[in-house]
């Protein structure tokens, strides 16, 4: 599971992240929507290591990421919005050297690269350059090594960018058995129909603060009845009103 | 609308570059003072260095006019090539490569203005090392000769359309190289050039023999000598025609014939060069993104070979990732083998190095050559280091995030690094010393000390050197950039201190020692107490530098976080 509590990120004297508590447990798929630079992607980027808090503490599996950075990594996968990989390396290398850093032993790993690579429909690349590679076949590449190590937490930062229809029916269909086999799974996301299918709870950020969380249904229930589809209550809960004003603008 | 002229488009350059300025780095201000004062000094120096030797050929009257025709005319060729080639390099970035050209290419840009942009910015780009090496020269050499106001006026108007001539003929290549083959085998290709091209530099330098000149009783071949450099020089290239130019002016003369030949080829080549781009250039331009399947080594052997060494799985995978990485990037091994070819040159000078000659101190001086020996070694760890393992953190680039997300410790990484840039440059200069020393006939007591300095260098500078490189990474550069900004200067100046440190404490106690070989003196000061103490010192500063940065370097890994 995944705990963070008052979390606090300032870049300079601007506060990106001001104050964020929440907590994902197990077999949960917990949703992080929120308009342009809300804060989501460094949120992640602290969930995962990347980024130190300015005030805060994260708690991975019960590892502290402060105290005990090790352990907390070692149960955590993390999918990044960019897919920047080793250029130079092939699929197989870089899924082998990544499985290498999460400790895993070199025969076990050799038959689970296979299996991820079949998963994620990358066999056929597993020789090829990275640097050969699609932005959506790179995601996948992120995908497979993220799950490598069998983590039981899972951070993924908009996940479906640049995946075609079939892979993001794929990716779907990952994260839910992931699910169900007990993985908790913070997400960020831009598609509200895919918040909509496939979270148990959604927090909504906006300038670095949570401003509503709940279930997908108490979430709708926000929007005061009516249009009870989730685009409609998130525009209204970070101030869509202004999206009129395009008429006029045109 | 309106259509804005060309120079429109060098904007984004322009902005880049002030808002860098505007928004002041941390060391910036010491930056600035650093490049500012060794620009300075070298200029100063190339000033001075010019202004004494055109005074002393002044003496020589005709023959030191003669001479210095003839000097000018091989500055002006040595540019020449150097131009074309820093031309056909930059203009495969600034026409192909660039990332801002995806934004470009997809804006309704006309084919001639994007030319003209581009090219302005490749003439720059590959001409201002050129122009800021010249001036200083030039200068010194109108000071010498009492020349009129319109030698600098003159020079400005020469270096122009000198410097358009070649970089348009490499852009010119680049478009050729391009179209005929896809921009990233275009670049390897441009790799190969470049060694051709040094390794011509160096037949040429064998074939002049410049140890010639240090022979006592060869100085009446001097004439013959700058002779035999004459006939490469053909009217035909755009560096007779500067020197021509720039040799008439200094005695007041205008030389119109040379310099029209200079203008008129530059402008009529930027003229052909802009119809070709406008008709090549979208074709060369599109074949160049479209490299995907290029061909790669597997390396299949260096995971068995890393797989014998006894260290911790999760460094040996680290070691493989960074062998491989390495391996596959063409323009990052070839340079290793230039630098491997100018150390092989170097050896051989030292076989055919006739020290015979000087009766009476052959002795002595062969084994001060063992000392020099220790300086050269030292530089020559110290340009691996900063072109190697100096960019080693930063060469994670945009995928750090991989090794940072990951269960490893930060200073794990690091000292593999450490490792991995420490074994190569060890074996290397180590072996350079051994065979340089036997080459000469080094005292074996002086040959042990100097293979202990080059170990205890080894250490220390390729701990600086990562430690340093962590601390100023910039992480997407390519590794030239890396080792040429602020952080690698730096590293350099300490390195270049440290090697003189480590001469010092070396030479003392051999100087004491080689003195009293050759007075066959018994009596004191007595060697060994000295030699112990320097030894003492050396051993303690390098494994200081080593450990402290480092740790260092560690620190500043984790603080990336902040
Ligand atoms: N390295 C940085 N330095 C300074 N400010 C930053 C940095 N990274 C992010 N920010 C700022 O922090 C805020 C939050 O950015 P973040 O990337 O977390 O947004 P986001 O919610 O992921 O947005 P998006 O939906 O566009 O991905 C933004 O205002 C951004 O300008
Ligand atoms: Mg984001």
């Amino acid at each position: 599971m995944i705990a963070i509590r008052d979390l606090v990120k300032h870049y300079g004297r601007f506060a990106a992240v001001d104050g964020i508590s929440l907590e994902v447990h197990p077999g949960e798929i917990h949703g992080f929507l929120g308009p342009n630079g809300a804060g989501k992607t460094t949120t992640l980027r602290m969930i995962a290591g990347l980024a130190k808090p300015t005030a805060g503490t994260i708690v991975v599996n019960g590892h502290d990421l402060a105290a005990d950075p090790d352990a907390a990594k070692m149960s955590l996968g993390y999918i990044p919005d960019r897919p920047f990989i080793y250029e130079k390396l092939t699929a197989g290398e870089f899924l082998a050297f990544h499985g290498a850093l999460y400790g895993l032993e070199a025969g076990p790993l050799e038959a689970r690269i296979a299996d991820m690579l079949a998963l994620f429909e990358l066999a056929r690349w597993k020789d090829e350059l990275v640097e050969s590679f699609s932005h959506g076949m790179k995601q996948r590449l992120v995908m497979c090594a993220a799950f490598l190590h069998r983590p039981r937490a899972l951070v993924v930062d908009e996940p479906m960018v640049g995946l075609d229809p079939r892979g993001a029916r794929l990716v779907k269909g990952v994260f839910r058995a992931m699910s169900a086999r007990g993985v908790a799974m913070l997400m960020s996301t831009h598609t509200l129909e895919v918040a909509q299918e496939m979270c148990d709870r959604i927090s909504i950020i906006q300038k670095g603060r949570i401003i509503a969380s709940g279930t997908v249904d108490e979430i709708r229930a926000m929007g005061g009845g009516g249009d009870d589809r989730l685009t409609a209550v998130f525009l209204r809960l970070t101030g869509g009103g202004a999206l009129q004003e395009i008429d006029e603008a045109l | 609308m309106t259509v804005r002229p060309f120079p429109h488009l060098l904007l984004p350059d322009l902005l880049g570059a002030r808002n860098r300025a505007r928004r002041g780095e941390r060391g910036d201000l010491r930056r600035a003072l650093l490049f500012g004062g060794i620009g300075l000094t070298v200029g100063l120096a190339l000033y001075e260095g010019s202004y004494w030797v055109t005074g002393h050929l002044l003496d020589y009257a005709e023959l030191g006019d003669y001479l210095l025709r003839l000097g000018l005319s091989w500055l002006f060729l040595t540019f020449l090539s150097f131009l074309a080639f820093s031309g056909i390099v930059t203009a495969l970035s600034t026409f192909f490569l660039a990332d801002d050209l995806r934004l470009l290419m997809a804006a309704p840009i006309a084919a001639r203005r994007l030319f003209h942009a581009r090219f302005a910015r490749t003439l720059l780009q590959a001409s201002w090392m050129v122009v800021i090496f010249l001036a200083p020269v030039l200068a010194g050499i109108g000071r010498a000769r009492c020349a009129p106001a319109a030698f600098y006026g003159a020079a400005l108007l020469t270096i122009v359309p000198f410097s358009m001539i070649p970089v348009a003929a490499g852009t010119a290549a680049t478009l050729l190289l391009v179209n005929t083959c896809p921009a990233r085998r275009a670049r390897d290709i441009l790799v190969l050039m470049g060694l051709l091209f040094a390794a011509s530099l160096v037949i040429l330098l064998r074939m002049i023999r410049p140890e010639q000149l240090l022979r006592v009783e060869s100085l009446p071949d001097l004439t013959s000598f700058f002779a035999s450099l004459q006939s490469p020089i053909t009217p035909l290239l755009p560096s007779f025609w500067a020197g021509e130019t720039l040799f008439a002016a200094l005695a007041g003369r205008p030389d119109w014939v040379h310099a029209a030949a200079l203008w008129s080829t530059a402008l009529a080549a930027i003229v052909v060069l802009s119809a070709a781009s406008a008709r090549w250039h979208f074709a060369g331009y599109s074949r160049s993104q479209d490299a995907p399947r290029a061909r790669f080594t597997r390396l299949a052997a260096v995971a068995p070979l890393a797989r014998l060494l006894p260290i911790a799985p999760v460094r040996r995978q680290l070691l493989i990732k960074d062998l491989k990485i390495f391996l596959r990037d063409v323009s990052q091994w070839s340079q290793l083998l230039l630098l491997l070819a100018l150390v092989l040159l170097y050896l051989y000078n030292f076989s055919v190095l006739d020290l015979q000659r000087i009766p009476y101190m052959s002795g002595f001086l062969k084994n001060l050559y063992a000392l020099v020996n220790l300086g050269l070694a030292g530089l020559v760890m110290a340009t691996l280091c900063v072109r190697f393992v100096f960019p080693a953190v930063s060469a994670e680039g945009a995928a750090f995030w991989i090794i940072r997300t990951s269960p490893i410790g930060l200073g794990d990484f690091l000292w593999s690094k450490f490792w991995t840039g420490f074994a190569p440059v060890f074996a290397l200069t180590e072996a350079l010393t051994l065979a340089a020393n036997r080459f000469l006939g080094v005292d074996p007591v002086l040959e042990a000390a100097t293979s202990l300095a080059v170990a205890l260098l080894s250490v220390a500078l390729v701990g600086l050197a990562t430690g340093m490189g962590a601390r100023y990474p910039r992480f997407g550069g390519d590794p030239g950039q890396v080792a040429g900004s602020y952080g690698g200067v730096a590293f350099m100046i300490q390195a270049v201190l440290l090697v003189i440190v480590m001469m010092a404490l070396t030479g003392w106690p051999a100087s004491v020692y080689l003195l009293r070989q050759i007075r066959r003196a018994a009596a004191p000061p007595p060697v060994w107490p000295l030699a112990a103490l320097c030894a003492a010192a050396a051993i303690a500063l390098s494994l200081w530098v080593w450990l402290a940065s480092m740790r260092s370097g560690v620190r500043a890994l984790e603080r990336l976080a902040d």
